[in-house]
C-alpha cells in the first residue's frame, strides 16, 4: 500500500477531494447532529416568541451593530454568572434568526440585560448619549433612534417568515393581534421604543424557566 | 442525542482514529523495493530527491496525538452519550465553582452583616466588598465614584432626597424609590409667565444675588405666595420633604439641573424618576454591606 500515495500525489484532483471528505468528518460529527439534537431544536418551556416592536427592535440593533461590541452569550463561568445572570443555553436561542451571540465584548454581555433593575428612563437617556450617565463609557450615542419611527412597512412579512420558514409558532390570531397593534397603539413608536422593548425582553425565559425548576 | 446519533458519532470517530493509525503505520514503513533506491525518482532541473523515512520524533508527535485523542475521549464525554470516565460536565464545573465560592463567602458576609452600618467605615474589607457591589449594580446610575449624574442623585454629598441615616438608605436600595412631581402649570396661573416668574423664584431660593436683584423682584414678588402649591412636597421654606422625596430647593445641589428653562420645563411637565427596587436582586446581606458603604461616602473623614 505504501507506493499508493504516489498516486494521490501527482493527482491534484483526487487530492482536493480526498482532503474535502477527510475534512467533511468534523462537521458530519459536530455539526449534523446537532439539527437532531433535542437541547438544539426544542424551544425552551418558558420560551415566548418576540412582539412585533421586539421584533423591530432586534432589526435595529442589528442594523445599528449592537452586536459588533455586545455578546448575548452568558458562558457557565461563575464570575459571569455571577455577573450577569444565568448562563445561556442553546434551547433559548432555536427561534433567533440569525441569532446574535457576538463574538466581543467592547460592551458587557446583554443576554439578561433585561433582568437588571435598569429603568426604561435610563436606557433612553444611556442611548441617546452614553456618557451622560456612565462618564467613563466608549459606547457611542444613537441620538437619532429617539426621532425615527419605526418602518412597520415590512414586519408583516418578517412576522409570516418566523411563522413559515423558521417554525416560529406564532398563530394567525397572535399574527392578526401584533399587525393591529402596528396601526394601533405602536403605529409612532419610535425605534428608540423599539430597541428597549427589545432589550427589557432579553433574559425572562431564561430566568423563568430557572424558577419553574426550583 | 438518540442512540442512532450516539453511535453515529461513535462509530465516526472510532473509525477516523483507526484509520489515521493504520494509514500512518502503512506508510511509514518502505517497500523493500522502495527501500533499495536511493532516491525517489523525483527529479527537478537535474536535482534528485533523496529517499528518507519521516523523520522519527515527527512520527511519535503524529502517534501522541492519536494516543491523546484516546485517552481525551475516555475520560470526557466527547464519544456520543457516553459520559466520560470522569463523569465532567461544564455544568457540573459551574456548579462546583458556585458552591465552592458561596461556601467561602457565606461566612464573610454573616461576618459583615453582623457589623452595624455606622462602623463599616472601620472594616476596610467589607467596603471592599461594598465597592464591588456598587460598581456591578449602581454606579450606572449613580456613577463610579457615586456622584450621580443629572437626574440621578449624589450619593456622597449630605443632600438626601429620602434621608441618610442607615435605615433609610437602606429602604431606598432595597424597596426603591420614586420621587414624582405632576405638571404645575395650571396650578400657579397657567401662563407661561407664571411658570417664567416661579423658576425664577425657585433659582432665587439658592441665590443670594438674585434674590437682592431689583431685576428679580417682579417675578418673585408675584411667584412666592404661590409656592404655597409646592409646600406639600418641597417644604413651605422650600428645604425639601424627605417623605416623598421632594428636593430641597434652597441648596445649590440639583438633582436635575439649574438652568431656567430646565427648570421651567420641570415645572410644566413634572417630573417622575424611578430607583428601582433591589430586594431580590442583592441578598439581605448585600444590602447590608452597599448600605454601610454608601452610608460613609457622605460621612466627614475622620
Ligand atoms: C463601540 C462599542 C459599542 C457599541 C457599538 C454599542 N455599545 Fe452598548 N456598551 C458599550 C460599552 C463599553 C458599555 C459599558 C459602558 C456603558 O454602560 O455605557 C455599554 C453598555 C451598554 C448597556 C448597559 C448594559 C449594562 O448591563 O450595564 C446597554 C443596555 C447597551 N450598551 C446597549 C447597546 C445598544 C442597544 C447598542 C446598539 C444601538 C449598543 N449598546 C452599541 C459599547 C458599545
Ligand atoms: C436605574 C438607575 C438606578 C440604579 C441601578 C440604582 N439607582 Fe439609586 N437611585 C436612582 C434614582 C433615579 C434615584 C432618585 C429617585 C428619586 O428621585 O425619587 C435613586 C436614589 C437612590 C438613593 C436615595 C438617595 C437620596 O438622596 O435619598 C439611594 C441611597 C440609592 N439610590 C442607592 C442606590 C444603590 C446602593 C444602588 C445599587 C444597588 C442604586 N441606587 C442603583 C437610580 C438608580
Ligand atoms: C406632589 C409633590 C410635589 C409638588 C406639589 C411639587 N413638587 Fe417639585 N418635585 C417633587 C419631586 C418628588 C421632585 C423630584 C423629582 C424626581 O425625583 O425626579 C420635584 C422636583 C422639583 C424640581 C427639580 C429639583 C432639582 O433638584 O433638580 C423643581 C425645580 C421643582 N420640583 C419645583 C417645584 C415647584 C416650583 C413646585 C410648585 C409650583 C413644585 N415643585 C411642586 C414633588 C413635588
Amino acid at each position: 500500500m505504501s507506493s499508493k500515495h504516489a498516486v494521490i500525489e501527482k493527482n491534484i484532483g483526487l487530492m482536493i477531494a480526498l482532503i474535502l471528505v477527510i475534512i467533511s468528518f468534523g462537521g458530519l460529527v459536530e455539526i449534523v447532529p446537532l439539527f437532531w439534537h433535542k437541547s438544539t431544536t426544542q424551544p425552551l418551556s418558558t420560551l415566548r416568541p418576540y412582539n412585533a416592536l421586539e421584533m423591530a427592535g432586534r432589526d435595529i440593533y442589528i442594523r445599528e451593530g449592537c452586536h459588533v461590541c455586545h455578546t448575548q452569550m452568558v458562558r457557565p463561568l461563575r464570575a459571569e454568572t455571577e455577573r450577569y445572570g444565568p448562563y445561556s443555553v442553546a434551547s433559548e436561542d432555536v427561534w433567533e434568526h440569525p441569532f446574535l451571540w457576538g463574538s466581543k465584548r467592547t460592551g458587557p454581555d446583554l443576554a439578561r440585560v433585561g433582568l437588571r433593575p435598569i429603568t426604561e428612563q435610563w436606557h433612553r437617556e444611556h442611548l441617546r448619549d452614553p456618557r451622560h450617565v456612565v462618564p467613563e463609557s466608549n459606547m457611542p450615542g444613537y441620538p437619532w433612534l429617539q426621532h425615527n419611527t419605526v418602518n412597520w412597512s415590512t414586519m408583516p412579512r418578517t412576522l409570516h417568515v418566523f411563522k413559515n420558514i423558521f417554525g416560529v409558532p406564532y398563530t394567525d390570531e397572535d399574527i392578526a393581534e401584533q399587525l393591529a397593534k402596528i396601526e394601533g397603539e405602536w403605529a409612532d413608536a419610535t425605534e428608540e421604543d423599539a430597541v428597549i422593548a427589545y432589550l427589557m425582553s432579553l433574559g425572562h425565559a431564561r430566568a423563568e424557566q430557572r424558577e419553574e425548576a426550583k | 442525542m438518540s442512540g442512532f446519533w450516539s453511535g453515529w458519532v461513535i462509530v465516526l470517530v472510532v473509525g477516523n482514529l483507526i484509520f489515521y493509525g493504520l494509514l500512518l503505520l502503512g506508510n511509514s514503513r518502505l517497500t523493500p523495493e522502495e527501500a533499495s533506491r536511493d532516491t525517489t525518482g523525483h527529479v527537478f532541473d537535474g536535482i534528485e530527491e533523496r529517499n528518507q523515512p519521516m523523520p522519527r520524533w515527527w512520527l511519535f508527535l503524529f502517534i501522541g496525538t492519536l494516543l491523546f485523542s484516546a485517552v481525551y475521549l475516555a475520560l470526557y464525554p466527547g464519544l456520543g452519550n457516553f459520559p466520560g470516565l470522569l463523569g465532567w460536565t461544564s455544568a457540573g464545573q459551574w456548579q462546583e465553582e458556585v458552591e465552592r465560592a458561596a461556601e467561602q463567602s457565606a461566612p464573610l458576609f454573616r461576618e459583615y452583616a453582623r457589623i452595624p452600618i455606622e462602623e463599616m467605615r472601620n472594616h476596610p474589607e467589607a467596603l471592599a466588598v461594598g465597592g464591588r457591589l456598587f460598581a456591578n449594580h449602581c454606579a450606572i446610575c449613580h456613577g463610579s465614584d457615586a456622584r450621580g449624574a443629572r437626574g440621578y442623585p449624589n450619593l456622597t454629598d449630605q443632600d438626601w432626597l429620602y434621608g441618610g441615616t442607615p435605615e433609610d438608605i437602606r429602604t431606598s436600595i432595597a424597596k426603591g424609590r420614586q420621587g414624582t412631581m405632576m405638571p404645575m402649570k395650571a396650578l400657579i396661573g397657567n401662563t407661561e409667565r407664571d411658570v417664567r416668574d416661579m423658576a425664577i423664584y425657585v433659582q432665587s431660593l439658592s441665590n443670594e444675588n438674585m434674590r437682592n436683584n431689583p431685576g428679580y423682584a417682579d417675578s418673585i414678588a408675584r411667584a412666592e405666595p404661590k409656592f404655597t402649591m409646592c409646600a406639600a412636597c418641597h417644604g413651605a421654606d422650600g428645604t425639601g420633604n424627605q417623605v416623598i422625596g421632594g428636593p430641597n430647593l434652597t441648596d445649590r445641589i440639583w438633582l436635575h439641573s439649574p438652568r431656567l428653562a430646565d427648570i421651567e420645563a420641570i415645572i410644566r411637565n413634572g417630573i417622575s424618576s424611578l430607583m428601582p427596587p433591589h430586594e431580590g436582586v442583592l441578598t439581605e446581606e448585600q444590602i447590608h454591606v452597599l448600605t454601610g458603604y454608601v452610608y460613609q461616602l457622605s460621612q466627614p473623614q475622620e
